[in-house]
């Protein structure tokens, strides 16, 4: 299927990044996995993906500087946060304010199938 | 019968000695009348003598009273023989009674030259009146001294105690102070000068005579903590006891004051937890993040193998890779969950003997992951070798992951004033031959003003801005460490490599462990 959606995955826990990929690839997905901000950017340059997915917390660039250089490509990606802990997103910031829109944000521990049901929706949104 | 001793008294020869005066009447009765009241004055005279030494028994050579009794005595006889020869001529009696008069009266005489010196030495009525006068004074001196030591000891809020310290051991409450008295509950007018035993519950009696005999055994003067249950109920002392000696050193009274510092040990317990507290909120966000990684794995892993149970794609190999996973993340979770509790729970009891590392290690791990995720290095260069002081291992955890939190600031805030910094170095060195153990936590955070480095320990002192320190987290450090009988202090540092920082250096003194020690932990 070349047509198959691309999904960046940027996450430094590898096995929460590993089963996500399984569970979107098994249902029609091509997913890229980065280790941190830094990496995800460096893909991003390579291969444009369709959705961005990020944690908050990561070595080297974190969550909204990700965020900060996805806006940078592209106004219009949709981006999806999964994040551990409540006070990261309540610092209204770009992050809960609307500017980084679309952007959706998924409290972990996140369901596989919320976030499949986001990204289809955001795809949708965006078709 | 001519010559021999015997002659003397034969009067036949002789004439009385009125002849002599020619019987003139006027001439004898002039004789008569002054021997006889010459010789009634001499008899009375030794009279008062005795009477006088019978009356003042006290008085100094009472045996030379006697002597001068007696040659008075002798005196007076002459005269009275001095009558009786004018008509009855026995001169050989009359001589024998100047003889012995004669004796007697050297007698007194040799001694009262001989006494002469040791009779000047006594004191004159003068002598004894200025004497008696410094006394009085000396007395009221005293006095007065004394009812100023009275007051002292009556009014002064702190509580006095005497306790007397019997030549069999036992200790008997000599007297307590009217403050110790309202501070205790205990009743002077009952238990002074009873044995401690007597008094005081069983329990209390036996916690006090292990310190009054620890007292006496050291010879020194000793303070020490105590919560002891007495009629005003269960307080708790900061006791000093002095012991005082007899001219043989031997301790015979033990002198006592002691602090009520049950409020004061309530408050620091208070600011310890509060301080916990605080550590634990700072913490808390760090903690719901480790938290919800491996809760995240495991929902994204179970939902995953059902959605592929479902479709039918899940063999025996996946199935047991996931539960294995599931294992071993709730297995992260425990260890998360066990580190918070036994970090938030009171540290009840008594010190214990502890490796200092252990702390420090754990307070390294439970931050480490955490702050690498903000691209804070914590580099741990940890010297292996074994040691052991005493204090509470969860305390001195919370003072390495007080000064580790600070540093995290620091260099956060650096950041945000555009500098470089993100690394944070943790040493522990055990110095045998000091014997101390020292814990350096140094950062890049751009170090402390030095106008304030001396005031960081103060309580409520905070360079953080409003919201974010409480000013606690230090002084407690400094609090626990101090009770450690440690030391903390702060240097600011230069890196050389143009990063500044400070670095908190906590030095603490080790002890051999006991073999009790030892084998308790081991147990």
């Amino acid at each position: 299927m070349p047509d198959r959606r691309h999904v960046l995955i940027a996450e430094d826990e590898a096995l929460a990044a590993m089963a996500i990929e399984d569970f979107l690839s098994r249902k029609g997905y091509r997913v890229t996995l980065a280790g941190d901000g830094q990496e995800a950017v460096e893909r991003l340059r390579d291969d444009p993906a369709d959705v961005v997915i990020t944690d908050l917390r990561m070595p080297r660039l974190d969550g909204r500087g990700l965020i900060r250089e996805v806006r940078g490509m592209s106004p219009t990606l949709p981006v999806i946060v999964m994040t551990g802990y409540l006070a990261e997103d309540s610092d209204n910031d770009a992050l809960t304010n609307g500017t980084w829109r679309p952007l959706e944000i998924l409290r972990k521990p996140v369901s596989p199938q919320a976030i499949l049901d986001t990204v289809v929706r955001m795809l949708d949104d965006d078709a | 019968m001519p010559g021999g001793p015997v002659s003397i008294f034969d009067t036949s020869n002789f004439l009385p000695h009125g002849i002599c005066l020619l019987w003139q009447p006027e001439l004898l009765a002039l004789h008569v009348s002054s021997d006889v009241l010459t010789g009634l004055a001499y008899y009375s005279i030794p009279l008062a003598l005795v009477y006088f030494v019978r009356k003042r028994r006290d008085v100094a050579f009472s045996w030379v009273f006697w002597l001068f009794a007696a040659f008075i005595l002798a005196c007076g006889t002459t005269h009275f023989f001095g009558v009786w020869t004018l008509w009855n001529p026995d001169y050989g009696l009359q001589g024998i009674v100047k003889a012995t008069t004669a004796t007697v009266s050297v007698l007194t005489a040799v001694a009262l030259w001989l006494l002469m010196p040791r009779a000047l030495a006594l004191p004159s009525p003068t002598q004894l009146r200025i004497a008696n006068h410094a006394l009085h004074r000396e007395i009221e001196e005293r006095r007065q001294a004394e009812e100023r030591y009275a007051s002292f000891f009556n009014n002064l809020a702190e509580s006095l105690f005497v306790i007397a310290v019997r030549a069999d051991g036992t200790f008997i409450i000599d007297t307590i102070n009217p403050a110790h008295a309202r501070a205790t509950g205990l009743d002077p007018a009952r238990i002074c000068g009873r044995p401690v035993d007597e008094v005081l519950p069983p329990d209390t009696a036996a916690h006090v005579k292990a310190r009054y005999t620890e007292c006496v055994a050291a010879g020194r003067p000793i303070d020490y903590e105590e919560t002891l249950d007495l009629p005003n109920g269960r307080r708790t002392w900061h006791t000093v006891l002095v012991p005082v000696r007899d001219a043989h050193g031997h301790v015979v009274q033990l002198l006592g004051s002691a602090r009520d510092v049950t409020e004061r040990k309530a408050l620091q317990e208070e600011l310890v937890q509060a301080s916990k507290l605080a550590t634990l909120g700072t913490l808390a966000a760090g903690m719901a993040h480790e938290m919800s990684q491996p809760l995240n794995i495991i929902r994204i892993w179970a939902e995953n193998a059902l959605s592929r149970l479902r479709d039918g794609d899940l063999d025996q190999g996946r199935i047991d890779k996931v539960l294995t996973l599931i294992g071993e993340q709730t297995d992260r979770m425990g260890k998360i969950i066990d580190h918070m509790r036994t970090f938030s729970r009171r540290d009840g009891g008594g010190t214990q003997l502890f490796d200092p590392l252990e702390s420090v290690r754990s307070a390294v791990e439970m931050v480490q992951n955490q702050y690498a995720l903000d691209g804070i290095t914590v580099d741990a260069d940890l010297d292996e070798k074994t040691c052991m002081v005493r204090g509470r291992p969860f305390q001195l955890e919370q003072v390495v992951l007080n000064l580790l939190s600070n540093a995290r600031d620091a260099i956060l805030d650096r950041r945000d004033a555009g500098g470089q910094a993100g690394r944070i170095q943790v040493g522990f060195l055990v110095n045998g031959a000091r014997q101390t153990a020292c814990i350096a936590v140094t950062d890049d955070g751009g170090g402390i003003d030095e106008a304030v480095l001396s005031r960081i320990f103060d309580p409520f002192f905070t360079t953080k801005e409003v919201g974010k320190g409480t000013g606690l987290g230090l002084s407690i450090g400094y609090g626990i460490v101090e009770a450690m009988r440690g030391r903390i202090d702060a240097v600011n540092l230069d890196h050389g490599d143009g990063r500044r920082g400070v670095r908190f250096t906590i030095t603490l003194p080790v002890t051999r462990p006991s073999l009790r020690d030892v084998e308790m932990a081991h147990a």
